[in-house]
C-alpha cells in the first residue's frame, strides 16, 4: 500500500523553502507593514534620527571645536544664534548646539534601546516562568511585579541619586530596566497561560521535554513577537525618563543628552532668550518617542493577523 | 503481527472526576465524572478502537494513558509496570515508548518550528543520534507518512501546509522514536472525510511495519471498523461493550451501541 | 419555474498573492421544496457560493461573472438595502460552527424572538415569543428550555436553536453550511432528521454544503460535486451515486467508510492543493486523476450529458 499511498510533491512548486525562514517571515511582515501610513512615517523619522546618531561622530573629526562636550569655539564664548559656522548656534560657553543634538540622538538611542531591551529580557523571562509555573511561584513573581509597578520610577531614581550622588548613565539604564519589567511580564504571563493549554505544548510534554525546554524552546518563540512589540513602547518611556532625570539635574554630567541640553538652557537662564537652543532638543525628544510609538502601532498590525494565520487547503 | 497473548497495556478500575471550583457566577463546585471504574486490556501489536461520543470519557482515557493527567483511582500498567508511579528516569523512558497523535492538526504543531524541528524534537529531547543521523531518522519518518521527497518539507512551516499535511507531520513526530504504543485521539475529526481514509491507511501501514500498538479514539464506528481489530464502546464514562469490530457491529448487545449503529448515515445506493 | 437559478457564477478573492479564483462558472437550479447538496473538500468554493447567495461576501471578494436568479430577480444586481429585505426573510443561512453564533449573555428564546422582530416590525413581542414556541416544537427542543442560556444547551441543542432561528422568518430557501460538523453521530442523525422534517412540512428548499458525502446522501434530492472552484458532476442523487462518472466523484465515494461494505482503496494522493490563482488551462483534476490523458491538461473539459438528470465535466465519461 505504501507505494500507492505515498505522496508525490509536484514540481510545480514555486521555490524550494529556504534555510532562512526568518528572512521569509520578515519579508512577509514587511509587506503588511508597508501599507500602514503611520508605520511608514514612524520608520522614516526613525531612520532620520538613526542617521543623526551615526553622524554624531563626524563633526569632532572635522574640527575639534565641534565636540559636544569639550569643543569650544575659540571665537565665541557665549550663546549665539544660528550661523553658517554653527548651524543651530552655540550654547552658553560656545559649544556647537547642532553637534550636541547629534550626540544626544546617539545617547537617546543607546539609552532607549538598552533599557528597553533589558526590561524586556527580564519581563519576558519572568512572565513566562510565572505563567507556566504553578500557583506559588506565579503568585510570588506577580506580587513582586505589582510592588514594583506601583513605585513611581522617576521618584525612586531621584531619591537614589540624591543618596548616592550623580549616577552613571549605565546605572540609570539599569534602574529604568529594573522598574519597567513588570508591565511586560503581565502581558507575557497572560499569553503564556493561554499557550500552556495548546496542543503543541502538550505534544512537547508527551515527547518528554523538560519544563525548561518547553518554556524556552516552545513558548518563547510564540511570545517573542509580543515582547518585541512592547519593547518599542518601552523605548519611549526610557527616553523620557532619562530626559527627565537629566533635566532635573540627576543625569550623568559627562554625557550630552537632550535632557541635559534642556537642563543647561534652564540653568543658565536662557529659556526664553535662546529658542534655537531650547526648541531643538525638546522637539527631538517628542519626535523620537512619537516615531517609536508609531513603529509599535504598525507592528501590532503586522503581528496580530500573522499570529492567527491559517492558510492552505487540502 | 499481533501477539494475542501478550498484553501491553492494562487499565484496572480507572476513575477520574473533574471538579470545578466554586465561583461567584457558577455557584457550587460541580463534579463531572469523566471515567467510572473502567477496565480493559490492549494486546501488543493490535489496533484497539475506543468509540464514544463527546463527553463519553474517551479523550480522557487517552490523556491518562500518556500521562497528561493522572487518574483519581485505579492502576495503569504498561508491560506490567504501574505507570502512575513513574518519576524522573522511569518517566523519561516511558515517554520514549508511549506517544500521542492529537486531534487538531492546526494546533498540535508549534507555529514557530519548522517541520524538521518539530519532527526531530523527540530525538533531541531524548538525546538520540547526532545532527546527521537525526536528519536520516526524520527523513525516514516523513517518508513513512507519505511526504516525499522529505527534504522538500524540512524547512517548511505549519502555516504553509494544509490540514492533512500537518496531521501527517504530527504522525511523523509521534513515530520518529519508534514508540511501542501510540494513542491516536480522533486524528481525522478536523479533516475532510475524503482525507480521512488516507490517514487511516498510514496508521495501518505503520502498525504493520513497526509493530506498534495503537489506541484509536474515535466517534465513528465505521472508522473503527475499518482500522481496528478490537473495539470498546464507551458511554458516559463507562465501558459498555468490548469485542472484535465485526462482532460488535453484527451483534451489538448494548442499547447504546445499537443506537450508534442505527444513527450512522446509510448509503441507500 | 425554478426557485433559484445560478448561471455561470464566478467569484474570486483579492489576496496579497494575487486574485484567487474561488468559484468558476458554476451553474445549477433548485426547485421549491427540493434540496441540493454541494460536496467538495475544503477550499473548493462551496462556502463561497453560499455566501454569495446570501450577499455576505467579505470586502476583498469580487463577483466576476454570472447571475443568481432568485424568484426571477438577480441577487447580484440588487442594492444593499434590497438584499437585506431578501436576507433572512426569503433566504436564511445556517453557518459553519453556528453553535458559536448564539450570544452567550442572552437567553436563547429571546435571541430567536429578536430575529423575528428585526424582520417584522408589525408583530408584538408576545406574538414573536409564541412563534418561537412553534419553532422550538418544530425543531424538537422542549419548551421549558426557552428561557435558558446557550451554555446550558448541548451541542446538538444549540444547533437546533440555530436552525429554529433560520426558520424564524419563514424563508423559502435555507443554506446549511456544514451544519453537522463537530457533532456526534447520534446527534448528527437527529439534526439531519430535523432538517428533512421541516423541509417536508414547510416545503422549504435546502442547499446543503458539506465535505462529507455521506451526510448529504440521506438528505438531498440533487447533488453537485465541486472541485477547485468548479462543479464537476451534477444530477439527481440516485443517478450520481449509482453511476458516478467523474473520477473525483468516484474517489469521494470510495473514501466513504460504511458499517457493512468493505472500503475501496483510494488512489494515491497528491499533496499539492490546486492552484486557484493561476489555474491550469485544462482539467483542474488531472494531476490527481488516475485516468487522465495528455489532452486533459491542455483542454478545458466540457459537460457530458449522461442522462437528462445527470451530467459530468470530464472527457473520460463519454
Amino acid at each position: 500500500m505504501t507505494e500507492n499511498g505515498s505522496i508525490q510533491i509536484s514540481n510545480g512548486n514555486k521555490k524550494t523553502p529556504k534555510k532562512f525562514p526568518m528572512v521569509e517571515r520578515f519579508l512577509e511582515g514587511w509587506s503588511v507593514y508597508k501599507e500602514n501610513l503611520i508605520g511608514k512615517i514612524g520608520l522614516t523619522l526613525l531612520i532620520i534620527f538613526a542617521l543623526m546618531a551615526l553622524c554624531s561622530f563626524f563633526p569632532p573629526m572635522i574640527d575639534p571645536m565641534y565636540h559636544p562636550m569639550t569643543g569650544v569655539d575659540p571665537l565665541i564664548s557665549h550663546s549665539t544664534s544660528p550661523s553658517w559656522r554653527h548651524w543651530l548656534g552655540t550654547d552658553f560657553i560656545g559649544r556647537d548646539i547642532f553637534c550636541q543634538l547629534l550626540a544626544g540622538a546617539r545617547i537617546a538611542f543607546m539609552v532607549g534601546i538598552s533599557a528597553a531591551f533589558m526590561s524586556i529580557l527580564l519581563g519576558t523571562a519572568i512572565g513566562m516562568i510565572a505563567g507556566y509555573s504553578r500557583k506559588i511561584v506565579d503568585t510570588l513573581l506577580m506580587r513582586l511585579a505589582d510592588m514594583i509597578m506601583v513605585m513611581p520610577t522617576l521618584l525612586v531614581v531621584l531619591i537614589l541619586s540624591s543618596l548616592f550622588g550623580q549616577l552613571n548613565i549605565w546605572t540609570i539604564v539599569l534602574l529604568i530596566a529594573l522598574f519597567r519589567w513588570p508591565g511586560v511580564s503581565r502581558v507575557i504571563r497572560a499569553q503564556t497561560l493561554s499557550l500552556k493549554e495548546r496542543p503543541f505544548i502538550e505534544a512537547a510534554k508527551v515527547a518528554g521535554a523538560s519544563h525548561f525546554r518547553i518554556i524556552f524552546r516552545h513558548i518563547m518563540p510564540n511570545v517573542l513577537p509580543l515582547s518585541l512589540l512592547y519593547m518599542t513602547f518601552r523605548v519611549t518611556s526610557a527616553i523620557i525618563i532619562e530626559a527627565a532625570l537629566a533635566f532635573l539635574g540627576f543625569g550623568d554630567p559627562s554625557t550630552v543628552s537632550w535632557g541635559m541640553m534642556l537642563q543647561w538652557v534652564w540653568k543658565t537662564g536662557h529659556m526664553f532668550q535662546a529658542p534655537y537652543w531650547l526648541l531643538p532638543p525638546g522637539i527631538c525628544i517628542s519626535l523620537l518617542t512619537l516615531s517609536f510609538y508609531m513603529l509599535g502601532r504598525a507592528m501590532e498590525e503586522v503581528l496580530d493577523p500573522r499570529l492567527r494565520k491559517e492558510v492552505a487547503q487540502e | 503481527m499481533k501477539e494475542p497473548n501478550k498484553v501491553i497495556l492494562q487499565l484496572e478500575h480507572i476513575s477520574k472526576t473533574y471538579r470545578t471550583r466554586a465561583s461567584l457566577f457558577k455557584g457550587d463546585p460541580k463534579e463531572v465524572v469523566a471515567l467510572n471504574d473502567v477496565s480493559f486490556n490492549i494486546f501488543k501489536g493490535e489496533i484497539f478502537g475506543l468509540v464514544g461520543e463527546s463527553g463519553s470519557g474517551k479523550t480522557t482515557t487517552g490523556r491518562l494513558i500518556v500521562k497528561l493527567e493522572e487518574p483519581d483511582d485505579g492502576k495503569l500498567l504498561l508491560d506490567g509496570n504501574d505507570i502512575t508511579k513513574f518519576k524522573k528516569k522511569a518517566l523519561k523512558n516511558f515517554r520514549r515508548k508511549v506517544q500521542m497523535i492529537f486531534q487538531d492538526p492546526y494546533q498540535s504543531l508549534n507555529p514557530y518550528l519548522s517541520v524538521y524541528d518539530s519532527v526531530s524534537e523527540p530525538l533531541v529531547v531524548h538525546n538520540v543520534g547526532n545532527s546527521e543521523t537525526r536528519k536520516d531518522m526524520v527523513r525516514e519518518s516523513l517518508n513513512s507518512v507519505g511526504l516525499s521527497p522529505p527534504d522538500d518539507f524540512f524547512y517548511r512551516y505549519p502555516h504553509q501546509m494544509s490540514g492533512g499535511q500537518r496531521q501527517r507531520i504530527a504522525i511523523a513526530r509521534a513515530m520518529v522514536l519508534k514508540p511501542e504504543f501510540v494513542v491516536a485521539d480522533e486524528p481525522t475529526s478536523m479533516l475532510d472525510a475524503s482525507i480521512a481514509i488516507h490517514i487511516f491507511n498510514i496508521l495501518a501501514d505503520l502498525q504493520k511495519k513497526l509493530n506498534v500498538t495503537f489506541l484509536f479514539i474515535t466517534h465513528s464506528l465505521a472508522a473503527a471498523r475499518y482500522l481496528c481489530d478490537r473495539i470498546a464502546v464507551i458511554y458516559k464514562g463507562e465501558l459498555v461493550e468490548i469485542g472484535s469490530a465485526e462482532n460488535i457491529i453484527q451483534n451489538p448487545s448494548h442499547p447504546y451501541t445499537r443506537a450508534l449503529i442505527q444513527a450512522h448515515p446509510k448509503f441507500r445506493y | 419555474m425554478a426557485l433559484l437559478t445560478v448561471k455561470n457564477l464566478s467569484v474570486g478573492y483579492h489576496t496579497r498573492k494575487g486574485f484567487l479564483k474561488s468559484v468558476q462558472g458554476v451553474s445549477f437550479t433548485l426547485d421549491q421544496g427540493k434540496s441540493l447538496g454541494l460536496v467538495g473538500e475544503s477550499g473548493c468554493g462551496k462556502t463561497t457560493i453560499g455566501m454569495a447567495l446570501m450577499g455576505l461576501l467579505p470586502d476583498n471578494a469580487a463577483v466576476t461573472g454570472g447571475e443568481i436568479l432568485f424568484e426571477d430577480q438577480d441577487l447580484l444586481k440588487m442594492s444593499k438595502k434590497e438584499i437585506r429585505q431578501v436576507r433572512w426573510k426569503k433566504i436564511a443561512m445556517i453557518f459553519q460552527a453556528a453553535m458559536n453564533a448564539l450570544n452567550p449573555v442572552h437567553r436563547v428564546g429571546e435571541q430567536i424572538a429578536e430575529a423575528i422582530l428585526a424582520h417584522d416590525t408589525d408583530i408584538s413581542e408576545e406574538a414573536a415569543m409564541k412563534q418561537v414556541e412553534g419553532l422550538f416544537d418544530l425543531v424538537g427542543i422542549p419548551l421549558d428550555r426557552m428561557r435558558d442560556y446557550p451554555h446550558h444547551y448541548s451541542g446538538g441543542m444549540k444547533q437546533r436553536a440555530i436552525i429554529a432561528m433560520a426558520l424564524a422568518c419563514h424563508p423559502s430557501l435555507i443554506i446549511a453550511d456544514e451544519p453537522t460538523t463537530a457533532l456526534d453521530v447520534i446527534v448528527q442523525d437527529q439534526i439531519l432528521s430535523a432538517i428533512k422534517d421541516f423541509q417536508n412540512k414547510l416545503n422549504i428548499s435546502v442547499i446543503f454544503i458539506s465535505h462529507d458525502i455521506a451526510v448529504v446522501a440521506d438528505v438531498c434530492d440533487n447533488i453537485g460535486i465541486m472541485f477547485a472552484g468548479q462543479l464537476v458532476e451534477y444530477g439527481r442523487i440516485e443517478d450520481v451515486f449509482d453511476k458516478p462518472m467523474h473520477p473525483y466523484t468516484k474517489s469521494l465515494l470510495a473514501s466513504y467508510l460504511t458499517l457493512d461494505k468493505d472500503a475501496v482503496q483510494p488512489d494515491s494522493y497528491l499533496c499539492k492543493p490546486p492552484d486557484l490563482i493561476n489555474p491550469t488551462p485544462g482539467c483542474r483534476f488531472c494531476e490527481r486523476c488516475s485516468v487522465a490523458e495528455a489532452a486533459c491538461s491542455l483542454m478545458a473539459p466540457e459537460w457530458v450529458e449522461i442522462s437528462s438528470t445527470h451530467k459530468a465535466l470530464c472527457y473520460q465519461c463519454k
